[in-house]
């Protein structure tokens, strides 16, 4: 009787397989070569996919200031010129902007794919941080030096 | 259609009025309707004019401020359920003025402007069917205090009820899982006969819905050519209204709108139906594939699709071109376990998502909510 995830995990296995054979064969570590292992690697990052929401990550608190790191996909319509704003605010939102709407909706969408890659990468750095954090607390309990330099 | 189909059933138990505005096209909300009461399939209805049609540049515009990372000052995201409308004042008036002469109010879909506006002006009994999927919307910092506000909740599915409450930040009680009500279908093996006279191949998987980038169609495009240059053989059926470009492609066919006796067919003849989508709150038309004993594959990044396709044994799910190719190959390989998904997801279907089973949870949740607003100190 075919049951979802029972299914699923043959075929996520054999996808999986696919992947390490391809990566190994284009000179990925020789770690890779351990099937085992591989799907603890895999396991992990997808772990740190699952968990890659904003409001869940440390890495942007630790970053400081948003303004010097974070990509602004918005625009905002804005003129330091005083008397003079109101009117450039205008050009820009009503003759300038359709005119580049186009260019605009392709480099938001392209920043938009940027910031989703961000967020995960923080979430893979942030999963591997909490792996170390263990494995150094593991091996303090067990008596073994561990070597912080 | 969901909300228009319980209100009539409900309205065999209970008085019903719908207060709702003119518009019909949830695009624009340009004002179709006659304003004023009206009864409709047996039920009571209050149209309300919409103020000012949509302005989707301004739209756009707006949500790309509000959905930045840096999120935006609680009034600007308030503008943006304004912009997103339909902006009915007479119809917050209303409930202003007259909300206490009903015993409940059912609010449908919290995005829009009378569900969020309207909800806070009759809090004590109002109960909040959100209709939330994981989309940027979602996110805006104004929501954890709506969601809390409601006197009673309706969740499409477990997911939806995850979200919520975790945007909320507690359990949000009292609260049932709905899901929608299908009728069982009276012909499971319709004629292939409509289906031949298009020219359609024996074997066919299908998407059925708007062919559209939001919906996950390009990526689908993209993946299934991949998974034809890889060598697989079948075809690659879209019903629906296109905003996309459909290459020209032989193993693809791209139907346009299809009248209900050829979606029937479709439904029971396809070998799988195919859901994209990245957002879905429940997904009608994975039900509906199921309701004809069709399995289905869908995107595993929806969370709904993936917990719905799981919990009905009813298909496979994927998270990337090799995953899409490796269980569209096997589903098209086993046709024996192919049509036990299928089955299962009817078995899921009959078990969950018939009217009397769907309506004994909400009338169960109406009890409830009556029930504790009559003891509730004054």
């Amino acid at each position: 009787m075919a049951a979802t995830d029972q299914v699923m995990s043959e075929i996520q296995g054999r996808v999986r397989e696919r992947v390490r054979a391809e990566l190994v064969r284009h000179g990925a570590s020789s770690a890779l070569e351990d099937p085992a292992l591989f799907a603890d690697i895999d396991a992990l990052l997808r772990a740190a996919i699952e968990r890659s929401q904003p409001s869940a990550l440390l890495l942007p608190e630790l970053l400081g200031d948003p303004s010097t790191w974070r990509l602004d996909t918005a625009i905002t319509y804005r003129s330091h010129r005083g008397a003079a704003a109101a009117p450039i605010v205008f050009v820009k939102q009503r003759v300038l902007m359709p005119l580049l709407r186009w260019l605009y909706e392709f480099s938001r969408d392209n920043f938009e794919r940027q910031r989703r890659i961000n967020q995960v990468l923080f979430a893979c750095v942030q999963e591997l941080a909490i792996e170390t954090a263990r494995l150094r607390r593991e091996l303090q309990l067990s008596g073994r030096p561990v070597d912080r330099s | 259609m969901h909300c228009r189909q319980l209100a009539k059933r409900l309205s065999s138990h209970h008085d019903v009025t719908v207060l709702t505005t003119c518009a019909r096209d949830y695009v624009t909300w340009q004002n179709a309707f006659p304003a004023g009461e009206s009864v409709e399939d047996g039920v009571r209805v209050h149209r309300f004019p919409v103020a000012h049609s949509r302005n989707l540049k301004a739209f756009a515009d707006l949500s790309d401020e509000v959905f930045d990372d840096a999120g935006a000052a609680p009034e600007r995201e308030q503008e943006w359920f304004r912009a997103n409308g339909p902006d009915a004042p007479a119809l917050l008036e209303h409930l202003r003025v007259r909300g206490a002469l009903y015993d409940l109010i059912l609010f449908w879909a919290f995005r829009y402007a009378p569900s969020y506006f309207g909800l806070p002006l009759v809090a004590d009994r109002a109960i909040l069917v959100p209709t939330a999927e994981d989309d940027p919307a979602i996110h805006l910092g104004v929501l954890p205090d709506y969601f809390a506000r409601a006197a009673g909740y309706l969740f499409l599915t477990p997911e939806e009820e995850t979200l919520v409450s975790t945007r909320a930040g507690r359990p949000l009680r009292p609260a049932r899982v709905i899901g929608i009500g299908l009728e069982p279908e009276r012909d499971l093996h319709p004629s292939r006969e409509v289906l031949d006279r298009l020219g359609l191949p024996p074997q066919f998987v299908l998407y059925l819905g708007r062919v559209d980038r939001n919906k996950g169609c390009a990526t689908l495009l993209e993946y299934f050519q991949e998974y034809i240059a890889e060598g697989g053989r079948t075809t690659l059926v879209l019903a629906g209204p296109s905003t996309l470009e459909i290459p020209a492609h032989p193993n693809i066919r791209a139907l346009g709108y299809v009248a209900d006796e050829v979606r029937h067919a479709l439904f029971a003849h396809a070998a799988a139906l195919i859901v994209p989508s990245p957002y879905e709150s429940l997904s009608i038309v994975l039900l509906e594939a199921w309701n004809h004993g069709t399995p289905a594959l869908v995107n595993a990044d929806c969370k709904v699709l993936q917990g719905q396709v799981r919990r009905a044994n009813g298909g496979l799910y994927y998270r990337s071109s090799r995953e899409f190719q490796e269980t569209l190959s096997w589903l098209l390989a086993h046709e024996t376990e192919r049509r036990a998904l299928g089955a299962h997801g009817l078995a899921y279907v009959d078990r969950e998502y018939r009217w009397p089973r769907m309506l004994a949870r909400v009338e169960e949740l109406l009890e409830e909510v009556s029930r504790r607003r009559s003891t509730a100190p004054a």
